[in-house]
C-alpha cells in the first residue's frame, strides 16, 4: 500500500489510541484509588462505572470556555496546545507493537528512518515544560507564577539524570534506535533484557520521568495545599483537559519507554520470540508489549496513591546528591566494563553495590545532620 | 535593472539593515509599518539574487519555510518590546534552524540544539525573566540599548559572509583541500583496519569529535568545568542549617 496512506492510518491509530487509553486511565486511576483506601470509586455510569469517561467528556466539551481579563490571551490559549502537542511528538519513534511483523496497513511505528529515536524524545520531551511555564506565567496569577516556577526549576534539574540513565544502554546496545535496542533484547531472551545489566539505570529512569511528568509524589507545581491549583488555577473546561491530556501521555510514553528500553519490549519467553511465526504473532507480541505497558501504569497509580509528596528541597536533594552521582557512577562502571570485555551480567552486582554504597552514606549523613540539629536545639535552649 | 542585478547585495542590505533599525524598540517609537514594509523589501530582494537552492520541490518549500521563519523570528525577538515574548521568540528562531539542520540530514545536531537552547538556555532565561518581573518590566527593559551600532555590526557580518558565499564556487574548496596535503584526518576519526564506516550519523560524528576534533572538545569541555567551579564559588552562600 501507498507509504503516505500507513503513515496517515498509523497516526491515526496513535492519536486515537492514545486519546482513548487517557480516558479510561482516568477512570482507572480513580478505580485505583478507590481500591487502595477501600471505597467504591465511581460506579453510577454503566456497569461498575464503565461509561463514566464518555459522560465526562461530554461534561467538559459543553463547559464554558472561560478566559479571565487580566491574562496575556495569546500565551494563555497556546500553553494547553504546547503541553499537549509536545508530549504527543514524542511518540512519533516509539514503536509500539513489532515493526518486522507489522500487518500491511499497519507499521507500528510513525517514524521508523529515525535513527537517533532516544535523542528525539529527550529534546522534544525537554519542550514540554514551555507548556507549564507559559500557562503560568500568562495566568497573571501569582500561585500559578508559583507553579510554574518550582515545574521549570524541577523539570530541568530531572532531566540530567533521566538522560545520563539511559546512557549506559546505548553504550552496550551501541545504538540510539529504540527499535534496534528492542531487537537486541528480543534476540538475546529474557536473559538478555536490559533490566539484569542495568538495574539501577531503570530505578534512576523510573523516578527521573515521574518527576518529569509531574505527577504525585512529584507534583509541586500544582500541589493544592500550597498553590491552589499550581499553573493551571486559571484554566478550565477543555483548556484544562489538555493540559492532563498532555500528563496523561507523558505517562504512557513512560511506561513504553520503560518496557522497550529494559523490559524486552513486546518479547516473552516461549509464546512471543523473534522465531515465532504463527499466524497473528504480531497480534500475540501487541499483546504482550501493552501488558508491560499497562502493568508499568498501574504500578505509577500505586506509587502515586501510597508515597506522599515531596517538600521541594527534598525535591533538589534527591536529584543532584543522589541520582546525578549515581547515574554517572553507572555509566562509568558500564564503560569500564565494556572496555575490558567482560561479559555484562557483572554489572548485576556492580549496581547493586553502588545502590547499597550511597544508601550507607545518604541515609548516615542525614542521620548525623538530625542529631546534629538536635543537639543545636537543645542547646538552645 | 541591470543595475540592480549587479548591486543586488548592497541595496537588499542597506534596505533590511535599515527596517530592522526602524524597528529597534526605543522610547520614541517611530511608525512600525514603514520599517516592516523595508525590512520586508530587503529580504525580498535578497531571496531573488540568492537564487532557488536546487533539490526537490518539498526540500525547497521546507527551506523556504524554515529560513523565512528564522529570519522572521530573530527580526521578531530583537524588535519586541517585552522580555518574555523576546525569549519566546529566539526559541522558535532555535528551533527553525534546527529545522535546516534536519533537513540538510544532521538529524543529531538538530535535537542536540533543541535539547540545550530550546530545552535549557530559554528556559533558564524564562525563569529569570520571570522572577525578575512578576508586575510589567521597567522602563530600561522596555528599548534597545545601541540600535544603530549593533544593527551595523550585524549587517555588517551578514554582507561579509554572504559576499563570500556569493564570490565562492564550490570547487575552489575541494581545490584548496588537494593542494594543502598536510591537513589530513585524524587517524582517530578512521575505521579500525578491516572495517568500514557506515554512514550512520552518530558513529561519524563521535568518531570525528573524539578524533579530528579532540583537542577542541577536551579544551570546551575543561572551559565549562572551570566556569561551572566558578559558578559555584561565586554564588553567595547560605547560612548554615537553613534551606
Amino acid at each position: 500500500m501507498n507509504e503516505i496512506v500507513i503513515t496517515l492510518i498509523t497516526i491515526a491509530v496513535v492519536i486515537g489510541g492514545i486519546l482513548g487509553a487517557c480516558m479510561y486511565l482516568v477512570l482507572a486511576e480513580r478505580k485505583v484509588s478507590a481500591w487502595m483506601q477501600d471505597r467504591m470509586g465511581p460506579n453510577r455510569v454503566g456497569p461498575y462505572g464503565l461509561i463514566q469517561p464518555v459522560a465526562d467528556a461530554i461534561k467538559i466539551v459543553l463547559k464554558e470556555g472561560v478566559i479571565p481579563a487580566h491574562v496575556d490571551k495569546a500565551l494563555f490559549l497556546i500553553a494547553p496546545a504546547i503541553s499537549m502537542f509536545t508530549t504527543m511528538l514524542a511518540f512519533a519513534v516509539v514503536p509500539f507493537g513489532p515493526v518486522e511483523q507489522a500487518p500491511s496497513w499497519l507499521r507500528f511505528i510513525i517514524a521508523p528512518e529515525v535513527n537517533i529515536g532516544l535523542v528525539f524524545i529527550f529534546a522534544v520531551g525537554s519542550l514540554a515544560i514551555y507548556g507549564v511555564i507559559l500557562g503560568g506565567w500568562a495566568s497573571n496569577n501569582k500561585y500559578s507564577a508559583l507553579g510554574s516556577l518550582r515545574a521549570s526549576a524541577q523539570v530541568i534539574s530531572y532531566e540530567i539524570p533521566l538522560g545520563m540513565s539511559v546512557l549506559g544502554i546505548v553504550l552496550m546496545s551501541g545504538t540510539l534506535d529504540l527499535n534496534e535496542i528492542l531487537n537486541k533484547q528480543a534476540a538475546a531472551g529474557i536473559l538478555g533484557w536490559n533490566i539484569w545489566f542495568q538495574p539501577l539505570a531503570a530505578l534512576i529512569f523510573y523516578i527521573s520521568s515521574l518527576a518529569e511528568s509531574n505527577r504525585l509524589p512529584f507534583d509541586l507545581s500544582e500541589c493544592e495545599q500550597e498553590l491552589v491549583g499550581g499553573y493551571h488555577t486559571e484554566y478550565g473546561g477543555l483548556r484544562l483537559v489538555l493540559f492532563f491530556l498532555g500528563e496523561y501521555t507523558h505517562l504512557i510514553t513512560i511506561s513504553f519507554l520503560t518496557a522497550i528500553l529494559f523490559f524486552g519490549g513486546w518479547h516473552f519467553p516461549w509464546i512471543a520470540t523473534p522465531e515465532s511465526t504463527y499466524r497473528f504473532a504480531w497480534l500475540v507480541k501487541l499483546a504482550v508489549l501493552l501488558a508491560k505497558v499497562l502493568f508499568s501504569v498501574f504500578l505509577i497509580m500505586l506509587i502515586r496513591w501510597t508515597i506522599p509528596r515531596f517538600r521541594f528541597d527534598q525535591l533538589m536533594e534527591l536529584t543532584w546528591k543522589v541520582f546525578f552521582p549515581l547515574a554517572l557512577a553507572n555509566m562509568v562502571a558500564v564503560m569500564v566494563v565494556m572496555q575490558f570485555g567482560m561479559p555484562p551480567i557483572v554489572l548485576l552486582p556492580i549496581s547493586i553495590l553502588l545502590f547499597a554504597v550511597f544508601g550507607f552514606f545518604t541515609v548516615t549523613a542525614k542521620r548525623l545532620e538530625l542529631a546534629r540539629r538536635r543537639r543545636a536545639s537543645l542547646a538552645m535552649r | 535593472m541591470h543595475w540592480l542585478e549587479e548591486h543586488w547585495l548592497g541595496v537588499s542590505l542597506i534596505l533590511m539593515g535599515g527596517g530592522v533599525w526602524w524597528l529597534m524598540p526605543r522610547s520614541w517609537q517611530l511608525p512600525r509599518i514603514i520599517g516592516l514594509i523595508t525590512a520586508l523589501a530587503g529580504a525580498y530582494l535578497m531571496s531573488w539574487g540568492i537564487k532557488s537552492v536546487g533539490g526537490d520541490l518539498g526540500d525547497t518549500v521546507m527551506f523556504w519555510v524554515f529560513a523565512t521563519g528564522a529570519i522572521a523570528c530573530a527580526i521578531l525577538m530583537i524588535t519586541n518590546r517585552n522580555p518574555v515574548y523576546a525569549a519566546l521568540w529566539f526559541a522558535l528562531a532555535t528551533l527553525n534552524v534546527c529545522g535546516l539542520f534536519w533537513l540538510e540530514a544532521a538529524p543529531f545536531l538538530a535535537a542536540a540544539t533543541v535539547i540545550v537552547y530550546a530545552g535549557a538556555i530559554v528556559v533558564t532565561f524564562v525563569f529569570v525573566i520571570m522572577l525578575a518581573q512578576q508586575s510589567g518590566a521597567t522602563a530600561y527593559d522596555q528599548h534597545a540599548r545601541q540600535p544603530l551600532l549593533a544593527t551595523l555590526a550585524a549587517f555588517l557580518v551578514l554582507g561579509l559572509l554572504l559576499g563570500m558565499l556569493r564570490d565562492a564556487n564550490p570547487g575552489d574548496v575541494l581545490v584548496a583541500k588537494a593542494q594543502s596535503p598536510g591537513v589530513t584526518a585524524n587517524l582517530l576519526s578512521q575505521p579500525a583496519p578491516g572495517k568500514t564506516l557506515d554512514d550512520d550519523t552518530m558513529r561519524g560524528l563521535g568518531r570525528s569529535l573524539f578524533g579530528d576534533y579532540l583537542f577542541a572538545v577536551e579544551l570546551a569541555g575543561t572551559l565549562l568545568l572551570i566556569a561551572t567551579i566558578g559558578a559555584i564559588a561565586i554564588a553567595p552562600r547560605r547560612s548554615r542549617g537553613t534551606l
